[in-house]
């Protein structure tokens, strides 16, 4: 299979850059809509003849000026930054190229894909794009967001005409290798693909609404005095996997039903019921 | 020490005796024809919704249709009588010793053989040793 086939390479819409320079001016105008009340008041009430001779070149270098310097530098930062951005869909990974001044390429695998949010906000509106946001169980974004309270998930990809071509592209990709278990050649299976296992498992249980797993792991693991973090030691998973297998939020392989079972020393009918 | 499984299914025979073929069984748990394919040939490893449909169409428990294999198992078995003698005497022990392993559990495992002597064997076998086993996570 020719690369070409396997991959799917994706552009933003010039549209974005449109947005992000109105979105620039407007926010502009609003910051010198004050500083604009502030003089005319200043005048009204103290009549500074000084101001009178002086208002014109105020005006010009303390507005129109940085006006002009701002708006040409955002046409071509906004420009340039589409031009930069591109996403490929991959067989196991979704991989983010953007930047105007430092490169940045972003790969997330799909096993660590939480959702993916389409937002259509008021200026997204305006200009008719939308935006796709792939959320990851991920620590840099998680603990960025914390620490700034501001939450941009790891996958960001602002301006698509049609953003339902990326969940379409995701769903086939699902699809073609549901039909196909991964692993095939390894008898042996290695964590990541136990992952996109899960991923698939998740998915399709999310499609076929109303399936749920029920578990009682936590209630059997603190029974055994067995900390959350032991538990994913011994059965060799990261702690966030046990964590959504304690919320429910994960469909896991038999075989790891089976290495926890084996840990808690009960029976998987014990740890979990589909209901 | 531990013995490193692989997950082996009856699926085949269970299916046969409800008398439903691969296709029928796929429509039945939502899954394609392949994916009973695989699971049949034991390659698979199924997700737990996948297996407790399996238990309801079959009335049966997951012990029923599931059970855990060591891989070394399926290793010896499927090596001639020759080829096992000659790796026996490469690692210094004797036939029924290399033998036993694919009998015994993990406890035994660990009292009979120390780590060394199961490098050496699964070199002989041609395969990594952290194919076949692995170490246990002290608490």
């Amino acid at each position: 299979m020719s690369k070409s086939e396997q991959s799917f390479m994706g552009t933003i819409s010039r549209k974005y850059a449109k947005k992000q320079i109105f979105k620039t001016i407007l926010g502009y105008f609003l910051f010198y809509a004050s500083w604009i009340i502030l003089t005319f008041w200043l005048l009204y009430f103290f009549e500074p003849t000084f101001l009178y001779a002086w208002f014109l070149w105020i005006m010009i270098f303390s507005v129109a000026l940085p006006f002009v310097v701002v708006l040409v530098s955002a046409i071509w930062y906004y420009n340039r930054y589409v031009k930069m951005f591109s996403f490929e869909i991959l067989d196991n990974d979704i991989i983010i190229q953007h930047g105007v001044f430092n490169r940045i390429r972003a790969t997330i695998p799909y096993s660590r894909i939480q959702n993916i949010n389409i937002t259509n906000g008021v200026f997204d509106r305006m200009y008719k794009v939308f935006t796709v946001k792939i959320e990851t169980a991920g620590s840099s974004a998680a603990a960025a967001s914390a620490k700034s309270g501001i939450a941009r998930p790891e996958g960001y990809i602002p301006g698509l005409i049609d953003p339902n071509i990326i969940e379409e592209k995701i769903k086939e990709r699902l699809t073609k290798y549901s039909a196909i278990p991964s692993g095939l050649e390894d008898k042996i299976f290695k964590p990541e693909e136990l992952a996109f296992d899960n991923f698939i498992s998740y998915i399709l249980s999310k499609m076929r609404e109303g399936e749920y797993l029920q578990t009682t792991i936590k209630e059997m693991r603190e029974k055994s005095q067995i900390s959350a973090a032991n538990l994913a030691e011994k059965v060799g998973v990261p702690l966030q996997t046990i964590k959504y297998l304690e919320e429910g939020r994960y469909n896991p392989s038999l075989a790891l039903a089976y290495r926890i079972a084996e840990v808690l020393h009960c029976k998987i009918e014990d740890l979990f019921k589909l209901v | 020490m531990k013995f490193k499984k692989k997950i082996k299914s009856r699926v085949k025979d269970l299916r046969e005796k409800l008398g439903l073929t691969q296709q029928q069984l796929a429509d039945e748990v939502g899954v394609s024809r392949q994916t009973i394919y695989y699971l049949e040939k034991g390659n698979y490893n199924p997700s737990l919704t996948l297996s407790f449909k399996l238990t309801e169409i079959f009335h049966t428990t997951l012990d029923n249709i599931f059970y855990q294999e060591p891989i070394i198992k399926e290793l010896l078995e499927g090596k001639s009588l020759a080829d096992l003698k000659e790796v026996a005497e490469d690692v210094n022990i004797n036939l029924e010793k290399l033998a036993s392993l694919s009998e015994i559990d993990d406890e035994e495992l660990t009292s009979s053989f120390n780590e060394n002597l199961l490098i050496k064997i699964s070199n002989n076998l041609g395969i990594n040793f952290e194919d076949l086993f692995e170490k246990e996570v002290e608490d």
